[in-house]
């Protein structure tokens, strides 16, 4: 793992909902997709500035649909990962699963 | 909390490009997320604004790179595919309506393929035989004699000998017909055979289907080689391959088979081709019962083998017109051999065809009814669209998808009806045997232009109503002035007229129906002459090479006897032909001479009974006596005639004690009683001239005779008692065409009876498709008006006045349709002339009862839409506009 790579834990479930939405990544089904899998209901600001931040990173690119109408006739910004933002969940994962390693199940926390 | 204020804050704080990404998330969100109440709503909206407005989030986000503008070139299948699921969508919202549209357009698409490619296989090009428009049959006609211009069992092999000088004709064969027994091992069949003069296979255009044709030296020699149909070998020969090169016994001669024709090769349905073992030189020039087939030489027209053909006739005519009287006029006269063939066909084929073209015409206004219909009711859903800033094109675009995805699944559901329907046609008519080699295949062509022209229409009636809604000004739209009569005024009166089309088409359709089944009616009520029900008949044929003439009679005379004995039998007689498909005709002089005063012959119909015969069959005896069993070949050969026959030659005369010969030196007998006129040529025509002379007296000169048997019960039931008999007497005579009367009459009934069916079949569709039509307009006006209703009924109009009024404004275009409708069915009954029996164009209960029930239909279907305005509380009708 090299320094830097490591990502927030709410820019990491970004990434994740829009791997999981390959290609069909935008604001709202990205609000949806950590909603329905985590039962947190984000902010719009909250996951767009994470989408900013990934941008910047080189993680995620992103590009305006075309208007459609149920929307007002609003453009979509949709969102892919880069190759670098793959790399970046592999390492974090790699990263995560070593550091569970050897920790039993259910970690019982100090004191309990 | 106004959300244009959070709005413009969001552009103020975040820039204009990603402040309208984010409130159209925005805007998505709250569509698609329920809140209780408004302020609940609002309350979510700005607290989402505020989460985009804090600091932090804030320069993040305005810190990103602008995303790069809309790419000009996306990838259309992502608009299809949306478009697509918006599709479905919509449809799921009015399941209804597209079940409407998708099963009128499978039924008009499924319609004209099944009729069409029936007409096409069957009439159209019935035969497989290469270039059909060169291949010809020569008939014959001497009116000198009353002899109608004929193509079977015609002509002499002389006058073949005379055909065959024609040089506009490449190649041109000739045979003679008959039945032979073939036994390949146990099996011994009854087969149709024919014996050719010349070799069919070159002139039909056709190759053997296994094995060779017949090769130049068998046919020189007429040597014992034998073709089997492909129906034959497979059905009754077990489809053996090792047949071919094999020995088969013909009439207990042994043949060698050499090759199976190919399937649908069939001349007259001759199962068996044989090369003619006697040459045609040793045939006297008047022995008329053969029949030829000719293909014209390239380049060589129908009209030049006509015109060389009658040099020919004028030359045989100078040659031999004194030794043969009957060659004084006499005429060849070459047809295509599918004229010949299905020219009976032709009108029913015809009128199919017309009928079918009448659904798809019906099927696409029914169509172009619903969807406009349906658009009116989308005005709003598209103005708003428009207005929220979707661009015209992508609203077309999504109007087209919708059509295309209702035509295709409608094409796809009438192609496969077509299939399914095309598979049990063809069912049905392998088990209603028909003259006829022709075959049932879905046509592709036909498939491609009926489905062309249903997806045609869908998408121009599905589209067209959006370009007007597009061009129309979206704000009046919302604004509520659907009322208005720019859009829709116009759009009323196109379906109004579609509704009159509609109605016309409907009672076109109705009358060529009703003309029909009047027909059928009547040919039902028809009297006969004779008694049809309960009566089993069968052919047997005396192979001449086992029996002499002298044992014929008694083989038949046995076989009444025993047959007569059996359990559940009523009489039994043999006979040469009988009602209503007597076949073999005959001259006849009265007295020696000419008959007095008139220069007609007589001509009928010549028939051998045995001297039960008119008891069996039902035929009532009118004057004089019937044959008797003492009627011997030692005695006076006598006679009997039916009242046609007396009516048209004797007149008031007595014609008991004259004496008839048959042809020029034919047997004389005389006539000592007269029979009923019975139905011979058909139920639906009057009965002709006949002759009836004694079997016991006939010397055994005709070997196949029918037997006929009427039964207590079930016909059928007896077959089998009946086959024991004939193995009782000789195990190897095989019985064929078994069938009953009533059958016979259903199968000569065929044609009139499918039309029949089919047209009122097509009918019912149509009367269907013209109710859905009546009950769209109808709703579509009466939603159009709901605020006129409450106007009305606010000012004291009654329901049912109410009621009536949609329904009479409806029942005008009707009106003028039944009217047209009318006037069409009149010219249709015409054009149907020949299908129709004791019926006419114009028949006036046909007429009445076809714009009654159209009329009735129309009402209900009106009535429906119209009570429910009529329902309308008046109050809500008013404020509708606001809905």
């Amino acid at each position: 793992m090299t320094r830097g790579t490591f990502l927030g834990e709410f820019e990491l479930l970004v990434l994740l909902a829009i791997a999981q939405l390959n290609d069909e990544g935008y604001g709202v089904t990205i609000l949806e997709e950590i909603g329905e899998r985590t039962g947190r209901r984000p902010s719009i600001g909250a996951v767009y500035a994470t989408l900013a931040r990934l941008e910047s990173k080189g993680y995620v690119r992103s590009w305006l649909g075309p208007a459609t109408g149920e929307r007002g006739g609003r453009a979509k910004r949709h969102f892919a990962l880069r190759p670098a933002g793959g790399r970046a969940l592999e390492s974090t994962r790699t990263t995560l699963e070593r550091m569970w390693r050897g920790i039993p199940w259910k970690p019982r926390p100090e004191g309990a | 909390m106004s959300l244009s204020l959070a709005q413009w804050l969001l552009r103020l704080t975040l820039g204009a490009a990603a402040a309208r990404v984010i409130i159209g998330d925005l805007a998505e969100l709250l569509a698609t997320r329920p809140h209780a109440t408004r302020f609940a709503a609002g309350l979510w909206y700005w607290r989402q604004v505020l989460s985009c407005l804090s600091p932090r989030n804030a320069l993040a986000i305005r810190r990103a790179a602008p995303p790069p503008p809309p790419r000009q070139r996306r990838r259309p299948m992502d608009t299809l595919f949306a478009d697509l699921r918006y599709a479905v969508r919509v449809f799921r919202r009015a399941p209804g309506f597209a079940a409407l549209v998708i099963v009128t357009m499978a039924g008009g698409i499924a319609a004209t393929t099944i009729v069409y490619s029936a007409v096409d296989g069957m009439v159209l090009r019935p035969f497989p035989f290469a270039e059909p428009s060169r291949l010809v049959g020569v008939g014959t006609s001497y009116p000198a004699v009353g002899a109608e211009l004929s193509f079977v069992e015609h002509l002499s092999p002389a006058e073949y000998l005379d055909a065959a000088r024609a040089t506009s004709l490449e190649r041109i064969v000739a045979w003679d017909m008959g039945n032979r027994q073939v036994t390949v091992g146990e099996n011994t069949e009854n087969l149709f055979s024919g014996f050719w003069w010349g070799d069919p296979f070159p002139t039909l255009g056709v190759e053997p289907f296994q094995g060779r044709g017949f090769l130049p030296s068998e046919l020189e020699a007429g040597e014992r080689v034998a073709i089997l149909s492909h129906r034959v070998w497979r059905n009754r020969f077990g489809a053996d391959s090792a047949l071919v090169g094999g020995q088969v016994l013909i009439n207990g001669e042994p043949y060698r088979v050499v090759g199976i024709m190919a399937p649908r090769t069939l001349v007259y349905g001759m199962d068996l081709w044989i090369p003619m073992p006697a040459s045609p030189e040793v045939f006297p020039r008047n022995r008329r019962q053969f029949q030829i087939i000719g293909r014209l030489a390239p380049g060589a027209s129908l009209a030049q083998a006509n015109a060389e053909l009658a040099v020919i006739a004028r030359q045989v005519e100078n040659q031999y017109g004194a030794a043969f009287p009957e060659y004084a006029g006499w005429s060849f006269q070459a047809l295509t051999w599918n004229d010949i063939n299905v020219r009976a066909a032709r009108p029913a084929a015809m009128i199919m065809l017309a009928a079918v073209a009448f659904v798809m015409l019906l099927v696409t206004t029914n169509v172009a009814t619903l969807l406009l219909g349906r658009s009116s009711g989308r005005a709003r859903e598209v103005a708003v669209r428009a207005a929220l800033g979707a661009g015209k094109r992508r609203i077309f675009r999504q109007f087209l998808t919708e059509s295309i995805l209702l035509a295709l699944t409608g094409a796809a559901l009438g192609i496969g009806l077509g299939w399914w329907g095309i598979a049990a046609l063809a069912r049905t008519l392998e088990a209603t045997p028909l003259p006829l080699a022709g075959q049932l295949a879905m046509n592709g062509q036909v498939l491609l232009v009926t489905t062309l022209a249903a997806v045609l229409a869908g998408l121009v009636f599905g589209t067209v109503p959006a370009l007007q809604m597009l061009r129309s000004d979206p704000q009046r739209t919302l604004q509520g002035d659907s009322g208005g009569a720019t859009v829709h005024g116009p759009r009323l009166r196109l379906q109004r007229t579609l509704v009159a089309v509609e109605a016309a088409l409907a009672i076109t359709l109705l009358a060529g129906g009703g003309y029909l089944l009047r027909s059928v009616a009547a040919l039902q009520a028809v009297d006969p002459g004779f008694r049809p029900e309960r009566v089993l008949t069968m052919r047997l044929s005396l192979a001449r090479e086992r029996y002499t003439r002298a044992r014929v009679e008694p083989f038949f005379s046995t076989l009444r006897e025993r047959v007569a004995a059996l359990p559940g039998v009523d009489g039994v007689a043999t006979v040469s032909q009988f009602p209503p498909n007597a076949f073999s005709r005959a001259e006849f002089r009265l007295d020696g001479g000419e008959p007095g005063g008139s220069d007609v012959r007589p001509a009928g119909f010549f028939t051998l009974a045995s001297p039960d015969y008119f008891e069996t069959i039902g035929i009532p005896l009118t004057a004089g006596r019937a044959f008797a069993s003492t009627d011997r070949a030692e005695t006076p050969p006598v006679g009997l005639i039916n009242e046609e026959f007396r009516r048209r030659f004797f007149g008031a005369t007595d014609p008991l004690g004259h004496r008839l010969q048959l042809g020029a030196d034919g047997p004389a007998f005389e006539i000592v009683g007269v029979v009923g006129s019975a139905r011979n040529r058909g139920i639906d025509r009057l009965p002709e001239p006949e002759v009836f002379a004694s079997t016991l007296q006939a010397d055994g000169i005709n070997n196949q005779l029918f037997l006929i048997v009427r039964t207590r019960g079930e016909p059928r039931a007896l077959v089998e008692g009946v086959r024991g008999v004939v193995r009782s007497i000789d195990p190897d005579q095989p019985v064929y065409a078994i069938r009953t009367i009533d059958e016979a009459v259903a199968r000569s009934q065929f044609n009139r009876r499918f039309s029949a069916t089919l047209l009122g079949g097509f009918a019912l569709f149509a009367l269907v498709l013209a109710a859905v039509g009546i009950y769209g307009v109808v709703g579509y006006a009466t939603a159009q008006r709901t605020r006129e209703v409450g106007v009305r009924m606010a000012l004291g109009a009654s329901r049912q006045s109410v009621a009536g009024l949609f329904v009479a404004q409806a029942l005008v275009p009707v009106a003028v349709g039944v009217a047209a409708g009318l006037v069409a069915a009149l010219g249709i009954g015409r054009a149907m002339e020949s299908l129709l029996f004791e019926v006419r164009a114009g028949d006036p209960v046909t007429l009445v009862g076809a714009a009654v029930l159209l009329g009735g239909i129309g009402i209900a279907a009106a009535w429906l839409p119209a009570r429910r305005a009529s329902r309308l509380d008046p109050l809500r009708a008013l404020r509708s506009e606001q809905g």
